[in-house]
């Protein structure tokens, strides 16, 4: 599948964590400038966890355990082009840090000014943030040395349960040869579509295969196809809020039938066509929007709006769907 | 029979709820798993691989959860992988569970499916992180206008399945549904979400988790010489479809139809209805009930909704469908398939409680992913030959 450009997208959400009584308990000592260890067999685990790696017995909260606050680098790696996601905004180290006390060790960041600074077994010590809330977070990064840094004010009021997870992620969404094709000929006002050579079947343009036949298809296979079509099922949806929602009134998507054709897009959306008004048989055309080619993107289908021709009244166009 | 034969010995859930901030995200499929194993008379030890089964990682953005939950589910040093078939996942989890068995690879198996949703949005997983999402409701309901057209059922149907449904949730003790007034007149008067179906005829957001306990023949016969009654895999089959090809038809499948056609094949079944005690289908939406129904051969085509208005399909009917209350009562997505499928075993080891549906020897279960084209199902029975053969 030929490819010569790529659209990069990122998707976000802020999920949470419900922490359990081990790591919730662990993360309200953070607020406190306290690090807790779990007390397992001989063993005393930083962090803590609710079950024993090894053996799956069950640890309990009474036996947490302080540890730290100082504690002896295991191995670390040099992170020199940190990334927004990234604890610190400058060249660091991420650490594997023994805290005193601890026979496990803690993923931290390792705050010097160069890799030249690390080695294995120096003793490090933790830089509090100003402003706790019971993330892992709270600690900005070790430093060397003995004496914690930073820090001050109360720890948490109440018992921290529950952790803020912003989580991201961007990706590159390659943009093939079909698609770019079919995007060149919507900019013309015309509709492409690929024909699999074996089962006839055809397919909006931008799909690169035939699902049944498991054939590529490419500019050979390509049929013209109307931009005019029937509404032969809808949905309408009530949007439920999150974050990331771009509606907040009921909205409709359509399925379409294509003219002279068996193609059927499904889920398409509606453009000056009232909710109250979508309805089976209703005539439609495409409606093109070319705002995104400016800045990298193609042209998208804004979707379908009446063409005020009458109804298609056939019965059976519900079933009309794939 | 071409395999080993392969005994469910151990079933374990979570009290299934709209949030589980009680514990974490560990301590949730640890609640189930260890529920399998104390059923199964078992400990960690005693496992030789675990299979896990959820949705896609934006439902609770936990990348990679096999290896975060290896300790929650004693899994250190044992085989551990994870499966992926969307809604399905946790009926598919069943059926790779029980083949890791059957093949002689593994003696005792667990597997364990979950969703906390309460740590995401499902509307904004399945719209792929982005605004607009149709939600399931939005991206099934042509499918079910379809089928109420074609077959010509009263528009009651899905409002009676709501109820019925309910109503078994409130025999069990761990459904998250409990509508103590559902009626269908509440149904009814509830908002229309995706025309044509309304709020009440939805299923909820769950946080939950299930955990089945799989062996080898010696095993189960040793479980049923101990007094504790194992269910028989006797049937599984998966069948997948493309989402969307000219000539699909999403209300009767064909990868659906294949499906049960092998399991039924596999056993001997040549009537579902009479054969099969009783079964657990996904049923998200009310209307799924009468569909899968036809589409799986237990009706005939345009015959479902009769099943579904005669009562036949209620938990003192002929052929009683999702006696635990189903996927319209609870909705830990991931877990979804895998409490169908041990919901039916629960039912042929006679372990249902007061939804047991007295007698049932031979059960099916279904799960369904993504826009109607994976299908997972199985037939288990309390017997390695229901039919004496």
């Amino acid at each position: 599948m030929t490819t010569t450009r790529s659209v990069e997208a990122t998707i976000r959400f802020p999920y949470k964590r419900s922490l359990g009584p081990v790591m919730g308990a662990f993360m309200t000592a953070l607020t406190e400038q306290r690090f807790l260890g779990i007390r397992s067999g001989e063993r005393v685990l930083c962090p803590p966890r609710e079950w024993d790696p090894d053996t799956a017995a069950d640890l309990s909260a009474d036996d947490l355990v302080e540890v730290g606050p100082a504690g002896t680098v295991e191995s670390w790696t040099w992170v020199s082009s940190p990334s927004a996601a990234h604890p610190l905004d400058h060249p660091f180290a991420f650490a594997l840090i023994r805290l005193d006390g601890a026979d496990t060790a803690l993923l931290h960041a390792v705050d010097v000014a160069s890799p030249d600074a690390l080695s294995t077994g120096m003793r490090v010590a933790p830089r509090w943030k100003a402003e706790r809330v019971g993330h892992i977070t709270d600690v900005e990064a070790f430093v060397p040395g003995e004496v914690p840094q930073g820090g001050g004010g109360a720890g948490a009021e109440e018992p921290v349960t529950m952790m803020d997870y912003d989580a991201a992620i961007t990706y590159t969404t390659p943009v093939t040869r079909n698609e770019m094709r079919a995007e060149a000929a919507n900019a013309e006002g015309r509709f492409l579509g690929l024909e699999c050579p074996a089962c006839a079947r055809v397919y909006l343009g931008g799909r690169g295969f035939c699902p049944i036949d498991a054939l590529e298809l490419g500019p050979e296979h390509e049929v013209e196809l109307s931009q005019r079509g029937t509404i032969t099922n809808y949905t309408i949806i009530e949007p439920v809020q999150y974050p990331g929602q771009t509606e907040t009134e009921p909205f409709a998507r359509v399925h379409v039938l294509l003219d002279g054709s068996d193609v059927i897009l499904g889920y398409q959306p509606v453009v000056e066509f009232p909710v109250g008004d979508v309805r089976i048989g209703a005539r439609v055309a495409a409606v093109w929007n070319d705002t995104k080619v400016a800045s990298g993107g193609g042209i998208e289908l804004d979707g379908w709006i009446p063409t005020g021709e009458p109804d298609d009244t056939d019965p059976n166009l519900v079933n009309r769907i794939c | 029979m071409s395999h080993q034969p392969c005994a469910i010995v151990g079933i374990g859930q979570t009290h299934h709820k709209s949030r589980r901030w009680d514990v974490s995200l560990g301590g949730l499929v640890r609640e189930a798993a260890r529920r399998a194993l104390d059923d199964a008379e078992m400990d960690w030890d005693d496992i030789d691989a675990v299979v896990i089964g959820k949705a896609p990682d934006l439902f609770e953005g936990v990348m990679k959860p096999e290896l975060y939950l290896t300790d929650a589910l004693g899994a250190t040093g044992k085989p551990m992988f994870r499966v992926h078939t969307a809604g399905s996942v946790g009926g598919t989890t069943g059926i790779v569970a029980s083949h890791l068995v059957e093949t002689g690879r593994h003696t005792r198996v667990l597997a364990v499916a979950y969703q906390k949703q309460s740590e995401g949005n499902a509307q904004f997983a399945l719209g792929s992180g982005k605004g607009a999402s149709l939600g399931a409701g939005g991206a099934f309901a042509p499918f079910m206008r379809s089928y109420i057209q074609r077959s010509g059922a009263p528009l009651d149907v899905g409002p009676m399945v709501a109820v019925k449904d309910r109503l078994n949730a409130l025999k069990n003790p761990y459904a998250h549904l409990k509508l103590e007034n559902i009626s269908l007149e509440t149904v009814k008067a509830s908002p229309m979400m995706w025309d044509p179906v309304r709020y009440l005829e939805s299923c909820p957001s769950s946080d939950g988790a299930c955990a089945v306990v799989f062996t080898d023949e010696a095993g189960g016969k040793a479980a049923a010489a101990a007094g504790r009654q194992p269910a028989w895999v006797l049937a599984s089959a998966v069948r997948s479809e493309p989402a969307s090809f000219p000539g699909r038809d999403p209300v009767r499948p064909q990868g659906a139809i294949d499906c049960a056609a092998e399991i039924y094949a596999t056993v001997g079944v040549s009537n579902p209805r009479e054969q099969i005690d009783c079964a657990e289908l996904y049923v998200p939406f009310s209307w799924y009930e009468p569909m899968w129904l036809e589409a799986h051969g237990i009706a005939d085509e345009g015959a479902g909704w009769r099943m579904v208005e005669s009562g036949a399909t209620a938990l003192d009917g002929d052929f009683p469908v999702n006696m635990s209350g189903g996927v319209l009562s609870s909705n830990p997505i991931g877990a979804s398939g895998l409490l169908r499928f041990a919901e039916a075993a629960l039912q042929v080891r006679g372990m249902a409680g007061e939804h047991q549906v007295d007698g049932a020897k031979v059960a099916m279960a279904q799960a369904y992913g993504a826009s109607a084209q994976y299908f997972a199902m199985w037939i288990v029975a309390n017997s390695l030959d229901p039919f004496g053969s």
